[in-house]
């Protein structure tokens, strides 16, 4: 057994390198803004539910090199995330009730172990989850809701992303108010509906209602929604917590490979890198390939990188 | 291994189709009829599979048309694909997008005209090969054969004629391949012309896109009976 001044000896003949471990990619000082992922980009996952999911998400992100990401609820819930009420249409399906119950009765029956033990293997990776992605809405009950926000300090969030509206919204105020955590509104670029977030005056609505109430600018949907998200991130850049990079075609347009469509992406990257915006920038992979969800997510993250340097 | 889509079509572009995930099933192979007895796909068939998993359409109404997500459209069912003609339905729906609703269906106004056609016929081949499916493994009831006589006149009577081209069927058919038959009929004999097997082809699958169960069976009805 070695001596403490032995000890010593052995570490100080040793080169730096083997005593510092070198930092993960995600900590590269190369990067002027906080990238991560939407875990949606993943589109060829194990089903919900399945016990592969998380170590594969994981894993993706430990070899594209994200280090953080904002999971969806879908990816955490044995359920996919529409059999919660998400889209209006779904609810109309077949069967849904029953669904919805069984989602509800399981929300609030599983212990908060169960989050912990998501949160680990991120952990266990040098990872962060840093959003729960969970789409409120009128399906869910007072006590679903609650039980969601402990959920959320279960899994290590720093709070919510979610696609919601903002009769929603209303409802949600004394909950981010009695919890302390903020829901961050993710918009879409539905112009009819004036529930729905895909203006500027919707997020400003919402904003008005809570300080814990604070964005994720889609800048894809946005511009498909004819919106200037470079305008609109000028202006609220203390109220956005990150930005969904994705680039989508002005008009409803659809989603193309990062640079092939309508969105600024390389103003906004350097409009939040050049001011110092605390915004995170996530990826999200949406449009058609032929390649594995992994390999495209890298491209996109090459894409913004290149328009960073 | 980089799993790239090559710039043309071709046999390499189809043996790296086989990988990717998210066609896989469609099953699609050119070269190799599927085990229902349909046509080979064809290139043109691969170049609209391209359009349609490169415009994303598979995320909302899925690789075999039976997904309908975010509240789109179950295509393998929908009658405005079965209005549709060589793309004048489909394109028109995929150039305006449905937008503004809550499915918020995207507009494609780039696609060309070849990559319309080609889009549409890809989704029409999916709708066969998944009705033929669908159709085979339908429970079978006895059918109306007088109401199968008034569907056989409207539909058929043009190429086909119980006392005719279809004579006999009865007898050497049991009822379960008649349908089989009905549903994805063998190649005529060699001496039938060419145009004609095209044409006829073409009808019966149109056909099959439309088939209600009831269709089939009192079709099935009828043949049985007329055909002896």
């Amino acid at each position: 057994m070695l001596s403490r001044r032995q000890f010593g000896g052995v570490i100080a003949g040793l080169p730096l390198s083997a005593l510092v471990s070198p930092p993960p990619p995600w900590e590269r000082a190369a990067d002027a803004v906080r990238f991560g992922l939407e875990t949606f980009s993943f589109h060829d996952l194990p089903p919900a539910g399945d016990p592969r999911l998380i170590p594969t998400i994981v894993k993706n992100m430990v070899e594209i090199g994200l280090g953080e990401c904002e999971i969806m609820s879908g990816h955490v819930e044995p359920w996919a995330s529409y059999t919660t009420g998400w889209w209006v249409q779904s609810r109309r399906a077949p069967g849904f009730q029953k669904v919805r119950e069984q989602a509800r009765h399981w929300r609030l029956t599983v212990p908060m172990d169960y989050y912990r033990a998501v949160r680990k293997q991120f952990d266990d990776a040098g990872l962060n989850i840093h959003l729960y992605n969970v789409n409120f809405n009128e399906t869910f009950t007072d006590q679903e809701r609650d039980r969601t926000f402990e959920a959320a300090v279960a899994l290590g969030v720093t709070g919510f992303s979610s696609s919601t509206v903002l009769t929603e919204a209303k409802r949600l105020v004394p909950f981010v108010e009695r919890h302390k955590m903020f829901v961050a509104m993710h918009n879409h670029n539905n112009l009819v509906d004036p529930d729905q977030f895909a203006t500027p005056a919707s997020f400003e609505k919402a904003l008005a209602m809570s300080d814990y109430f604070k964005v994720t600018l889609d800048i894809g949907h946005f511009v498909a929604g004819n919106n200037d998200p470079v305008a609109f991130i000028k202006t609220h850049h203390d109220r956005i917590v990150n930005i969904h990079i994705r680039d989508r075609k002005r008009n409803n347009g659809p989603s193309r490979p990062f640079g092939r469509g309508d969105t600024p992406i390389k103003e906004v990257l350097r409009l939040i890198r050049d001011n110092h915006y605390p915004i995170r920038c996530y990826l999200e992979y949406e449009y058609g390939s032929f390649r594995f969800s992994v390999e495209e997510v890298k491209r996109c993250l090459e894409y913004c990188r290149q328009a960073l340097a | 291994m980089s799993r790239v889509l090559p710039a043309g079509p071709g046999l390499a572009l189809v043996a790296l189709l086989a990988l990717l995930p998210v066609v896989i099933g469609a099953q699609v192979v050119p070269g190799k009829p599927d085990a229902g007895g349909m046509p080979a796909p064809t290139v043109a068939l691969e170049r609209g599979r391209a359009v349609y998993v490169l415009n994303t359409c598979h995320f909302c109404h899925g690789v075999d048309l039976t997904k309908a997500t975010m509240g789109a459209a179950v295509l393998l069912h929908s009658p405005l694909v079965g209005a549709d003609e060589n793309g004048n339905v489909i394109g028109a729906v995929v150039r305006a997008g449905i937008p503004n609703l809550q499915t918020s269906m995207p507009a494609y106004p780039d696609l060309t005209n070849q990559e319309v056609e080609e889009l549409a016929a890809y989704i029409h081949y999916l709708r066969q090969l998944g009705r033929h499916k669908e159709l085979m493994g339908a429970s079978v009831a006895a059918g109306d054969a007088a109401a199968g006589r008034t569907y056989f006149a409207a539909n058929c009577a043009s190429c086909h004629a119980v006392t005719g081209n279809l004579k006999g069927l009865a007898t050497n058919y049991d009822a379960a391949t008649l349908r089989a038959r009905v549903l994805g009929p063998p190649p005529p004999a060699a001496s039938v012309d060419a145009g004609a097997i095209a044409a006829g082809r073409r009808q019966h699958l149109t056909l099959l896109e439309k088939y209600s169960d009831d269709d089939v069976n009192i079709l099935v009805a009828y043949l049985q009976e007329a055909t002896k």
